[in-house]
């Protein structure tokens, strides 16, 4: 990793500039159903924000509407006061790059050939590989950690490695902004924590700007640097951490009834769920 | 990408070919000129190299030589080699934009498409020139491309599936109203129209050469185009979104582009199966490489399959001639069944 | 609703169905280049007059048709239904899966290649076809990852289907004159059969008839899942040969009458689910009611339609089945 120190250092002046996603007055519908009402939010630049609520509340459904793959049906999503969707697509892939949920890669193809893809809204039909392209996609390699199965197939590795393949493609696209949609589902507690290690890292690394949606409440809690928790189609709490994630909070929006305790070791809260069990052992 | 790479990094055009793709796409165009070869030498009036060479620098040993091979066999053999080509082209757009293995023009109804608008034209206005097939074809493709494409997308999810099985059921459903029509039309017309619904080459002359060629030529712009969004859009709509692909109208245009390469070969030679389904899948065997240059890999390989398809017809059996897609079909099948056995289940579902 | 009520309706429904099929058998008879009045059908049927013309070519002529009609409906309707139960699949029939090319391919072979042409054999001719595809095509399918699906099975029917089709036209080709006769034959028809062949197609519809029949409790039962069916008492290997062998003898006993006959075998159960349910001792009886009456009313559209052309039976059925097929494939999948 210290290799990769160097190039990371220099992506920091790159990608702080005061870039500013925000989202204003949105209403976005999926069919005939409205899912997000009237919604206002900013992300803040060079932070990790991440956006939890129960099933249904409209978190996927407001990161689709910030990667443009849905369009609002009032309102509008703002990169520096400009509507994207009103911008060329390809314009807006050189600034905010998006790793949906569950993506598929087509058979047989290897991780260097899925990396190197990350680099499409840099090319055209004259301009097909550069040498930048070719910096860009070995330093992603290098970041997300995949250098070493760089020629394997993407169906033959675990789940945990194919993510932080599709990591190393979002990153190979040198956006300011990264959205990912469900990064860790379907994953070990383990490697969830070593994904959200290295999606903080490269905000806080190379100050990049990371909005993820995810529904692990402890995981979003231990590395978020702020939290958005949604209730049908509308933001309920934002927020530092520490403020949004309380007892109060969690059973307003999830209905859940937890204890909030501080990790002592990092500071931050964890949630426990109160049961029926745990009443008498306390009560002793 | 490892092996042997021609490239060029700097400057304002900049590329990366893999050298073992290159070299496998000029070995099948060499086999293909092999081919074609072959075919101007196959046949029952006996003719040798040196004839024929002769022949096609415009000094013919004899009027016979001339006739047997400037008019029959160069352009049927031209016409087999690019029909192919596009079949091979239609298939491989098609499953790249559908995201499905299986997907293919002649067994998604479009072909038939294609064919039945000819057919019904033919039969209600006999006298209409041979011109006017090529946008017959693309209209009636067009027409079914597009059917297709609005039941199959009424619901969301297992679109992949639900694309293909209305493919069928679109193709079974023209192909037995092309058969009303065989059965109510005149039937020396009718007759006519069966010869070129099995898929043959053997009556093409330089008049379907030379608008296979223009189709050819209209296509090529549009392919080249058409490289960079088939490489976004096959990790799909929202990868390719993210990646900067205005997926909705790139499809369009894909899946049009896909439907006219189809609808053009189907009006020089007929519905001809199986090319479009298998020469991709061929391609991407023989040699590991880009969108692009698999676009190439496939029409070479397309435009060789129905070469010795057509060889093979005229050869096996003579003096009887098998069809070129009588022959596709028998070698596509069992092609098609490994396609199905070893797809993987999680993209079919 | 009580049992006894459930019988009552279910009884009410038989007689009706029955109804039906017997005016639909009259009105087929009596339809045709010469219109002939239902009540002369009558007379031609129950006390025939070997002096009129009406009754010669209603006793030589339309009678067979119909009989055919109402025997190859009966058994693809029958067939479909037993292979969807069985496979847990929609879009299961025997023209789908295959089964209608592999007994047309075997007929087309023993007749125009190995010269076989007594009609004796070609039912048995057609089951051995028949069976083959089945086994083929079901192979095909569960090798293939996920299973035998509607998709996969689908598909293998299709490629078994195009394989042969292929096939036959290079046998055509190679050999015009003897493919003379079987060129319509090829397209599904019920025109000028010969009157012979019933004898020797009837002891297969009648085995293929009996079987389904027998097995129909158990098949619903099967159509919850194999192991739901092994949990209830049912030997799922042996119902599951006693199924291919009555959907193979029927398909045959069509197939050597009419050639393949597309989708009557997809739309005719289906119809009678919506109707009785999913009990197969009602899908199996009423699916032969019907699937009889739907092949006779469409074998009138086909000489009526376009008359004085008529149409291949077989072009019919395809053309009110494929969009059944797709409508099915948007509805249930």
């Amino acid at each position: 990793m210290s290799k990769a120190a160097g190039p990371a250092q220099a992506q920091v002046a790159r990608f702080r500039k005061s870039t500013c996603l925000s989202v204003s007055g949105l209403a976005v519908d999926y069919g005939t159903t409205r899912i997000i009402f009237d919604l206002d939010f900013a992300v803040e630049a060079g932070q990790v924000t991440i956006v939890v609520g129960p099933n249904g509340c409209g978190k996927s459904t407001l990161l689709k509407a910030m990667a443009r793959i849905l369009r609002p049906a009032k309102g509008a999503v703002l990169l520096d006061r400009e509507p994207v969707h009103h911008q060329p697509t390809r314009k807006i892939a050189r600034r905010i790059a998006l790793l949906p949920q569950g993506p598929v890669a087509p058979e047989g193809l290897t991780v260097r050939e899925l990396v190197s893809q990350g680099r499409f809204p840099h090319q055209s039909l004259i301009r097909q590989w550069s040498r930048e392209d070719a910096r860009a996609v070995a330093e992603a390699m290098a970041a997300a950690d995949v250098t070493e199965f760089a020629d394997r197939r993407v169906s033959d590795l675990s789940g945990g490695q194919r993510q932080r393949c599709w990591i190393a493609m979002v990153l190979a696209q040198e956006t300011e902004i990264l959205l990912l949609d469900e990064p860790t589902t379907f994953l070990d507690l383990k490697v969830q924590v070593e994904l959200m290690q290295l999606l903080h890292g490269i905000a806080h690394g190379a100050g990049r700007t990371l909005v993820i949606v995810m529904h692990e409440l402890n995981v979003a809690a231990a590395f978020a640097d702020r939290l958005v928790m949604m209730k049908d189609g509308a933001i309920v709490a934002e927020g530092p951490v520490r403020e949004v994630f309380t007892t109060g909070n969690l059973s307003r929006i999830f209905g859940l009834d937890a204890v909030v305790l501080m990790d002592p070791e990092s500071g931050r809260p964890v949630c426990v769920p109160r049961t029926d069990l745990a009443r008498p052992v306390a009560a002793q | 990408m490892t092996g042997a790479v021609w490239q060029r990094l700097d400057g304002p055009v900049t590329f990366a070919l893999p050298l073992g793709a290159l070299g496998i796409l000029a070995l099948l165009v060499a086999a293909n000129v092999g081919v074609l070869a072959t075919s101007l030498l196959t046949g029952t009036y006996p003719i040798d190299l040196a004839g024929v060479l002769a022949t096609l620098f415009a000094n013919p040993p004899s009027e016979t030589a001339e006739t047997v091979v400037w008019d029959f066999r160069f352009p049927r053999s031209l016409a087999a080699a690019m029909t192919g080509a596009l079949f091979a082209l239609s298939g491989a757009v098609l499953q790249n934009v559908t995201r499905n293995p299986l997907a293919d023009p002649s067994l998604v109804g479009v072909s038939q498409g294609a064919g039945f608008a000819v057919v019904a034209v033919m039969i209600a206005f006999p006298g209409i020139g041979l011109g006017w097939r090529p946008l017959l074809a693309f209209g009636g493709a067009l027409a079914v491309a597009a059917l297709i494409q609005w039941i199959a997308m009424q619901r969301t999810g297992g679109a992949t599936m639900r694309f293909i099985l209305t493919g069928i059921g679109v193709a079974a459903f023209i192909t037995a109203g092309t058969n009303t029509l065989l059965t109510y039309g005149d039937i020396d017309r009718a007759i006519a129209a069966l010869g070129w619904l099995a898929g043959s080459v053997h009556a093409a002359g330089w008049g379907e050469v030379r608008s296979l060629a223009l189709c050819i030529l209209l296509c090529t712009p549009a392919l080249v185009w058409a490289a960079r969004p088939m490489a976004a859009l096959r990790f799909g709509p929202e990868v390719a979104t993210g990646l900067g692909i205005a997926v909705r109208r790139d499809r369009i245009i894909l899946i049009t582009l896909s439907v006219a390469l189809a609808a053009f070969a189907v009006a020089a030679v007929g519905p001809l199966g199986f090319v479009g389904l298998v020469a991709p899948h061929i391609a991407r065997r023989i040699a590991r490489s880009g969108v692009g240059l698999h676009l190439a890999l496939s029409a070479a390989t397309g435009a060789l399959m129905v070469s010795l398809a057509d060889l093979l017809g005229r050869a096996l059996f003579a003096p009887v001639q098998i069809p070129a897609g009588l022959v596709t079909a028998v070698i596509g099948v069992p092609v098609f069944v490994w396609l199905i056995l070893r797809s993987q289940a999680r993209s079919q579902l | 609703m009580t049992a006894v009520m459930r019988q009552g309706l279910m009884g009410g429904g038989a007689l009706l169905a029955i109804g039906a099929l017997t005016l639909a058998f009259g009105w087929h008879i009596a339809v045709g280049a010469k219109a002939i009045p239902l009540l002369t059908v009558a007379e031609a049927v129950f006390s025939p007059d070997p002096e009129s013309f009406d009754h010669v070519v209603i006793r030589d002529l339309r009678l067979p048709r119909a009989v055919f009609a109402v025997l190859v409906g009966a058994a693809l309707a029958v067939a479909g239904a037993l292979m969807q139960g069985v496979t847990r699949n929609p879009l299961a029939e025997p023209g789908l899966l295959g089964l209608l090319s592999g007994a047309s391919f075997a007929v087309v072979m023993a007749v125009g290649v190995f010269d076989l042409a007594t009609t004796a054999v070609v039912p048995l001719i057609a089951a051995a076809g028949a069976l083959g595809a089945a086994v083929i095509v079901w192979t095909i399918a569960v090798s293939a990852p996920g299973g035998a699906t509607p998709l996969t099975l689908v598909l293998s029917g299709a490629a078994v289907t195009a394989f042969l089709a292929a096939l036959i036209s290079i046998a055509n080709l190679l050999d015009e004159d003897t493919f003379e006769n079987l060129r319509v034959w090829l397209t599904g028809t019920l025109a000028g059969r010969p009157p012979g062949i019933l004898i020797w197609t009837l002891p297969w519809f009648a085995a293929g008839l009996l079987v389904a029949v027998a097995v129909a409790r158990q098949v619903t039962a099967l159509a919850m899942g194999d192991e739901t069916a092994t949990g209830l008492g049912v030997d799922v290997t042996r119902l599951k040969a006693l199924v291919l062998f009555a959907v193979v003898s029927l398909t045959a006993s069509a197939v050597a009458i009419a050639g393949p006959m597309a989708f009557v075998g997809l739309i005719v159960p289906h119809a009678v689910r919506l109707i009785v349910g999913h009990d197969y001792r009602m899908i199996v009886p009423f699916s032969a009611l019907f699937g009889a009456t739907f092949l006779l009313l469409t074998d009138i559209a086909a000489r009526m339609v376009l008359a004085p052309v008529e149409i291949s039976t077989g072009i019919v059925t395809a053309l009110l089945g494929a969009p059944f097929f797709v409508w099915l494939v948007r509805a249930r999948l």
